[in-house]
């Protein structure tokens, strides 16, 4: 299990000039032809972004007249806001899945931190037993637990709540505390000593030396974290019912399904959906591309 | 004393993580085990039948198809994204002015929700007002027709992972040391013959990496079938995953349900040992040549 992280290898924030550049210079013809190839591929990309983001701008009588790619004229928000207001309330699912990933990402990290110092720092007995049992919880599926979380959320008569949503992501990811132990193992011994030595506490130490020493990978995984629950469907699909704590992934599917057709509405609900997580991507856009590196994950 | 008190400080600090451990993860996987026993339909009370639920899924030709359809999507899949993914490495990572834009474009469907980007190409597959029949100008039923259903979901997860998998290639191509490079130069190998005889096989532990991880995602699929095509036509693109969760949440055959999912957790645990395996032996190889 230790093997997977060990391949993956720092990514340069950019990349590097070509090494044979000056030798064995590359013809033009050649260059063109790549860069035609990269555009190809991120038109690919893009295209399905801008075309339902242009979409959802139209109002449900241009879509049903014109060309499906057609600009939309006028640039309508009527959509967005029946979306928001209306009976759908995206506004609260919007609320709810930030609620739930702010929720989710403090508290994961916050115990995974624990648990990694721990796994780094501490020599208790059973450590190496302890670490095994760990890592060995990342072979389980997500989709091989969703039907005993669900009985147990409804025994514990959590189905429908935000503790049902939250309960089983909140105490720590296996993965996390797998970097976090990593990260930790390379603070150099003296600068915990010298705290020690301070009258520092073991929680002291983590919180004051340690943590603040750590802050580019503990940035990684609150990003990767409010990403990944931004992000999560089937567990929400199955744990919630209702609009009370229907989160923006469900919200976007049920109205799919209810609404199946009026696709300016539903390509609303998507553009709703993705903006958010484009705008973090832009803003941190260096940060998530090297956590993605680091951690392999979502 | 030491020992003692270190014992304290450990376990306390672990105590939030084993407790979700324990509750979330290890505790649910022996119930899904007690319920792949049991007949349960959430109404009347569960009931122990033995080996029955094995007996009824491991003949269901469903289930077969299930596995069968899970089987074709990732040998689709895999090496589509994987060649793709170099490809586009190899042209990022030559320097070009753009790179970083592009690059910064080829991840963003990656990040973003797979349920939202499933019903994005939802529209965009659709028949008479979707965009590709518009930009093709034909009238192509992509997401109900027998044939072309699975090629769709697969074209649309590979869209998604292209640019994740380009990601790690680059990383991969960035470290392969300069001297290496130059002296297959002097040696006078074509760009072609560095690309297959030095740099592919310095990408081993990079290849490994991709195809390990992305088997196993691609094996739990879920979030673009649920949107693109609840498992149809006539179960074309029923994967294992969405199977599990209509058998329980929909069929509410729990103990069927369960079994199912005792088969994924064998099914992915084997690859993640036999790569275990496999790739300690290369590791131990790479370092001795």
């Amino acid at each position: 299990m230790t093997s997977a992280p060990e391949t993956v290898v720092a990514l340069p924030a950019k990349p590097r000039r070509a090494r044979s550049a000056g030798r064995t210079r590359t013809p033009a013809i050649v260059t063109a032809g790549i860069y035609l190839g990269l555009l190809v591929g991120a038109a690919v990309t893009l295209g399905p972004f801008l075309l339902s983001a242009m979409t959802a701008f139209k109002t449900p009588e241009q879509f049903a007249r014109e060309d499906p790619l057609a600009l939309p004229d006028p640039w309508s928000l009527t959509n967005m806001v029946s979306l928001i207001t209306g009976p759908a309330d995206f506004g609260r699912a919007i609320g709810v899945t930030l609620l739930m990933a702010v929720f989710v990402t403090v508290f994961q990290v916050s115990f995974s931190v624990l648990a990694g110092y721990a796994f780094a720092r501490v020599d208790f007995p059973g450590r190496e037993a302890m670490f095994w049992i760990y890592l060995s919880t990342l072979m389980v599926p997500a989709v091989v637990v969703v039907i005993p979380l669900y009985l147990m959320m409804v025994e514990l008569g959590l189905r429908n709540t935000f503790w049902g949503l939250v309960l089983p992501f909140t105490f720590a990811s296996p993965y996390a505390i797998f970097l976090l132990r990593e990260y930790f193992r390379g603070i150099p011994q003296d600068v915990i000593d010298a705290s020690r030595l301070d009258g520092a506490n073991t929680l002291d130490t983590l919180v004051e030396v340690v943590v603040p020493m750590s802050k580019p990978i503990i940035a990684t995984l609150v990003l990767i974290t409010m990403v990944s629950q931004w992000n999560s469907f089937m567990w929400p699909l199955v744990v919630t019912s209702g609009s009370q704590w229907r989160v923006i992934t469900v919200a976007t599917a049920s109205l799919q399904s209810q609404y199946n057709g009026n696709w300016t509405l539903v390509m609303s609900a998507t553009t709703l959906a993705l903006v958010p997580l484009i705008l973090l991507f832009l803003l941190f856009q260096k940060q998530i591309v090297r956590s993605i590196a680091i951690t392999g994950f979502r | 004393m030491l020992a003692r008190r270190n014992a304290i400080t450990g376990y306390s600090l672990l105590a939030p993580s084993l407790f979700g451990l324990i509750c979330f993860l290890v505790f649910p996987v022996l119930i899904v085990l007690w319920l792949s026993f049991q007949q349960w339909d959430l109404i009347s009370p569960a009931r122990f039948v033995g080996l029955d639920n094995y007996r009824s899924v491991l003949s269901d030709p469903v289930f077969a198809n299930s596995l069968m359809v899970t089987a074709v999507f990732v040998l689709i899949v895999i090496p589509i994204q994987t060649v793709l993914g170099l490809l586009v490495a190899s042209w990022l990572t030559r320097g070009l002015p753009g790179s970083l834009v592009l690059r910064t474009i080829y991840v963003l469907p990656w990040i973003c929700a797979p349920l939202a980007l499933g019903v994005v190409w939802k529209w965009i597959f659709a028949p008479t007002d979707g965009a590709l029949n518009a930009i093709l100008g034909i009238r192509v039923e992509w997401l109900t027709n027998l044939d072309l259903a699975l090629p769709a979901v697969c074209a649309v997860v590979i869209w998604t992972n292209v640019g994740y998998i380009t990601l790690f290639f680059m990383a991969g191509l960035l470290n392969i040391p300069e001297h290496v490079i130059e002296a297959a130069a002097i040696d006078g190998a074509s760009p072609f013959t560095t690309f297959w005889r030095v740099k592919l096989p310095l990408l081993r532990p990079t290849m490994f990496f991709v195809l390990v991880t992305s088997v196993i995602s691609t094996f739990q699929i879920f979030d673009q079938v649920y949107a693109l095509t609840g498992g149809g036509p006539q179960h074309r693109t029923d994967v294992i995953a969405a199977r599990i969760y209509f058998e329980a949440f929909q069929t509410f055959d729990m103990g069927r349900a369960a079994v199912m999912a005792v088969v994924l957790l064998v099914i992915l645990v084997g690859i993640t040992l036999a790569q275990q395996l496999y790739f300690g032996r290369r590791t131990t190889y790479d370092l001795s040549s």
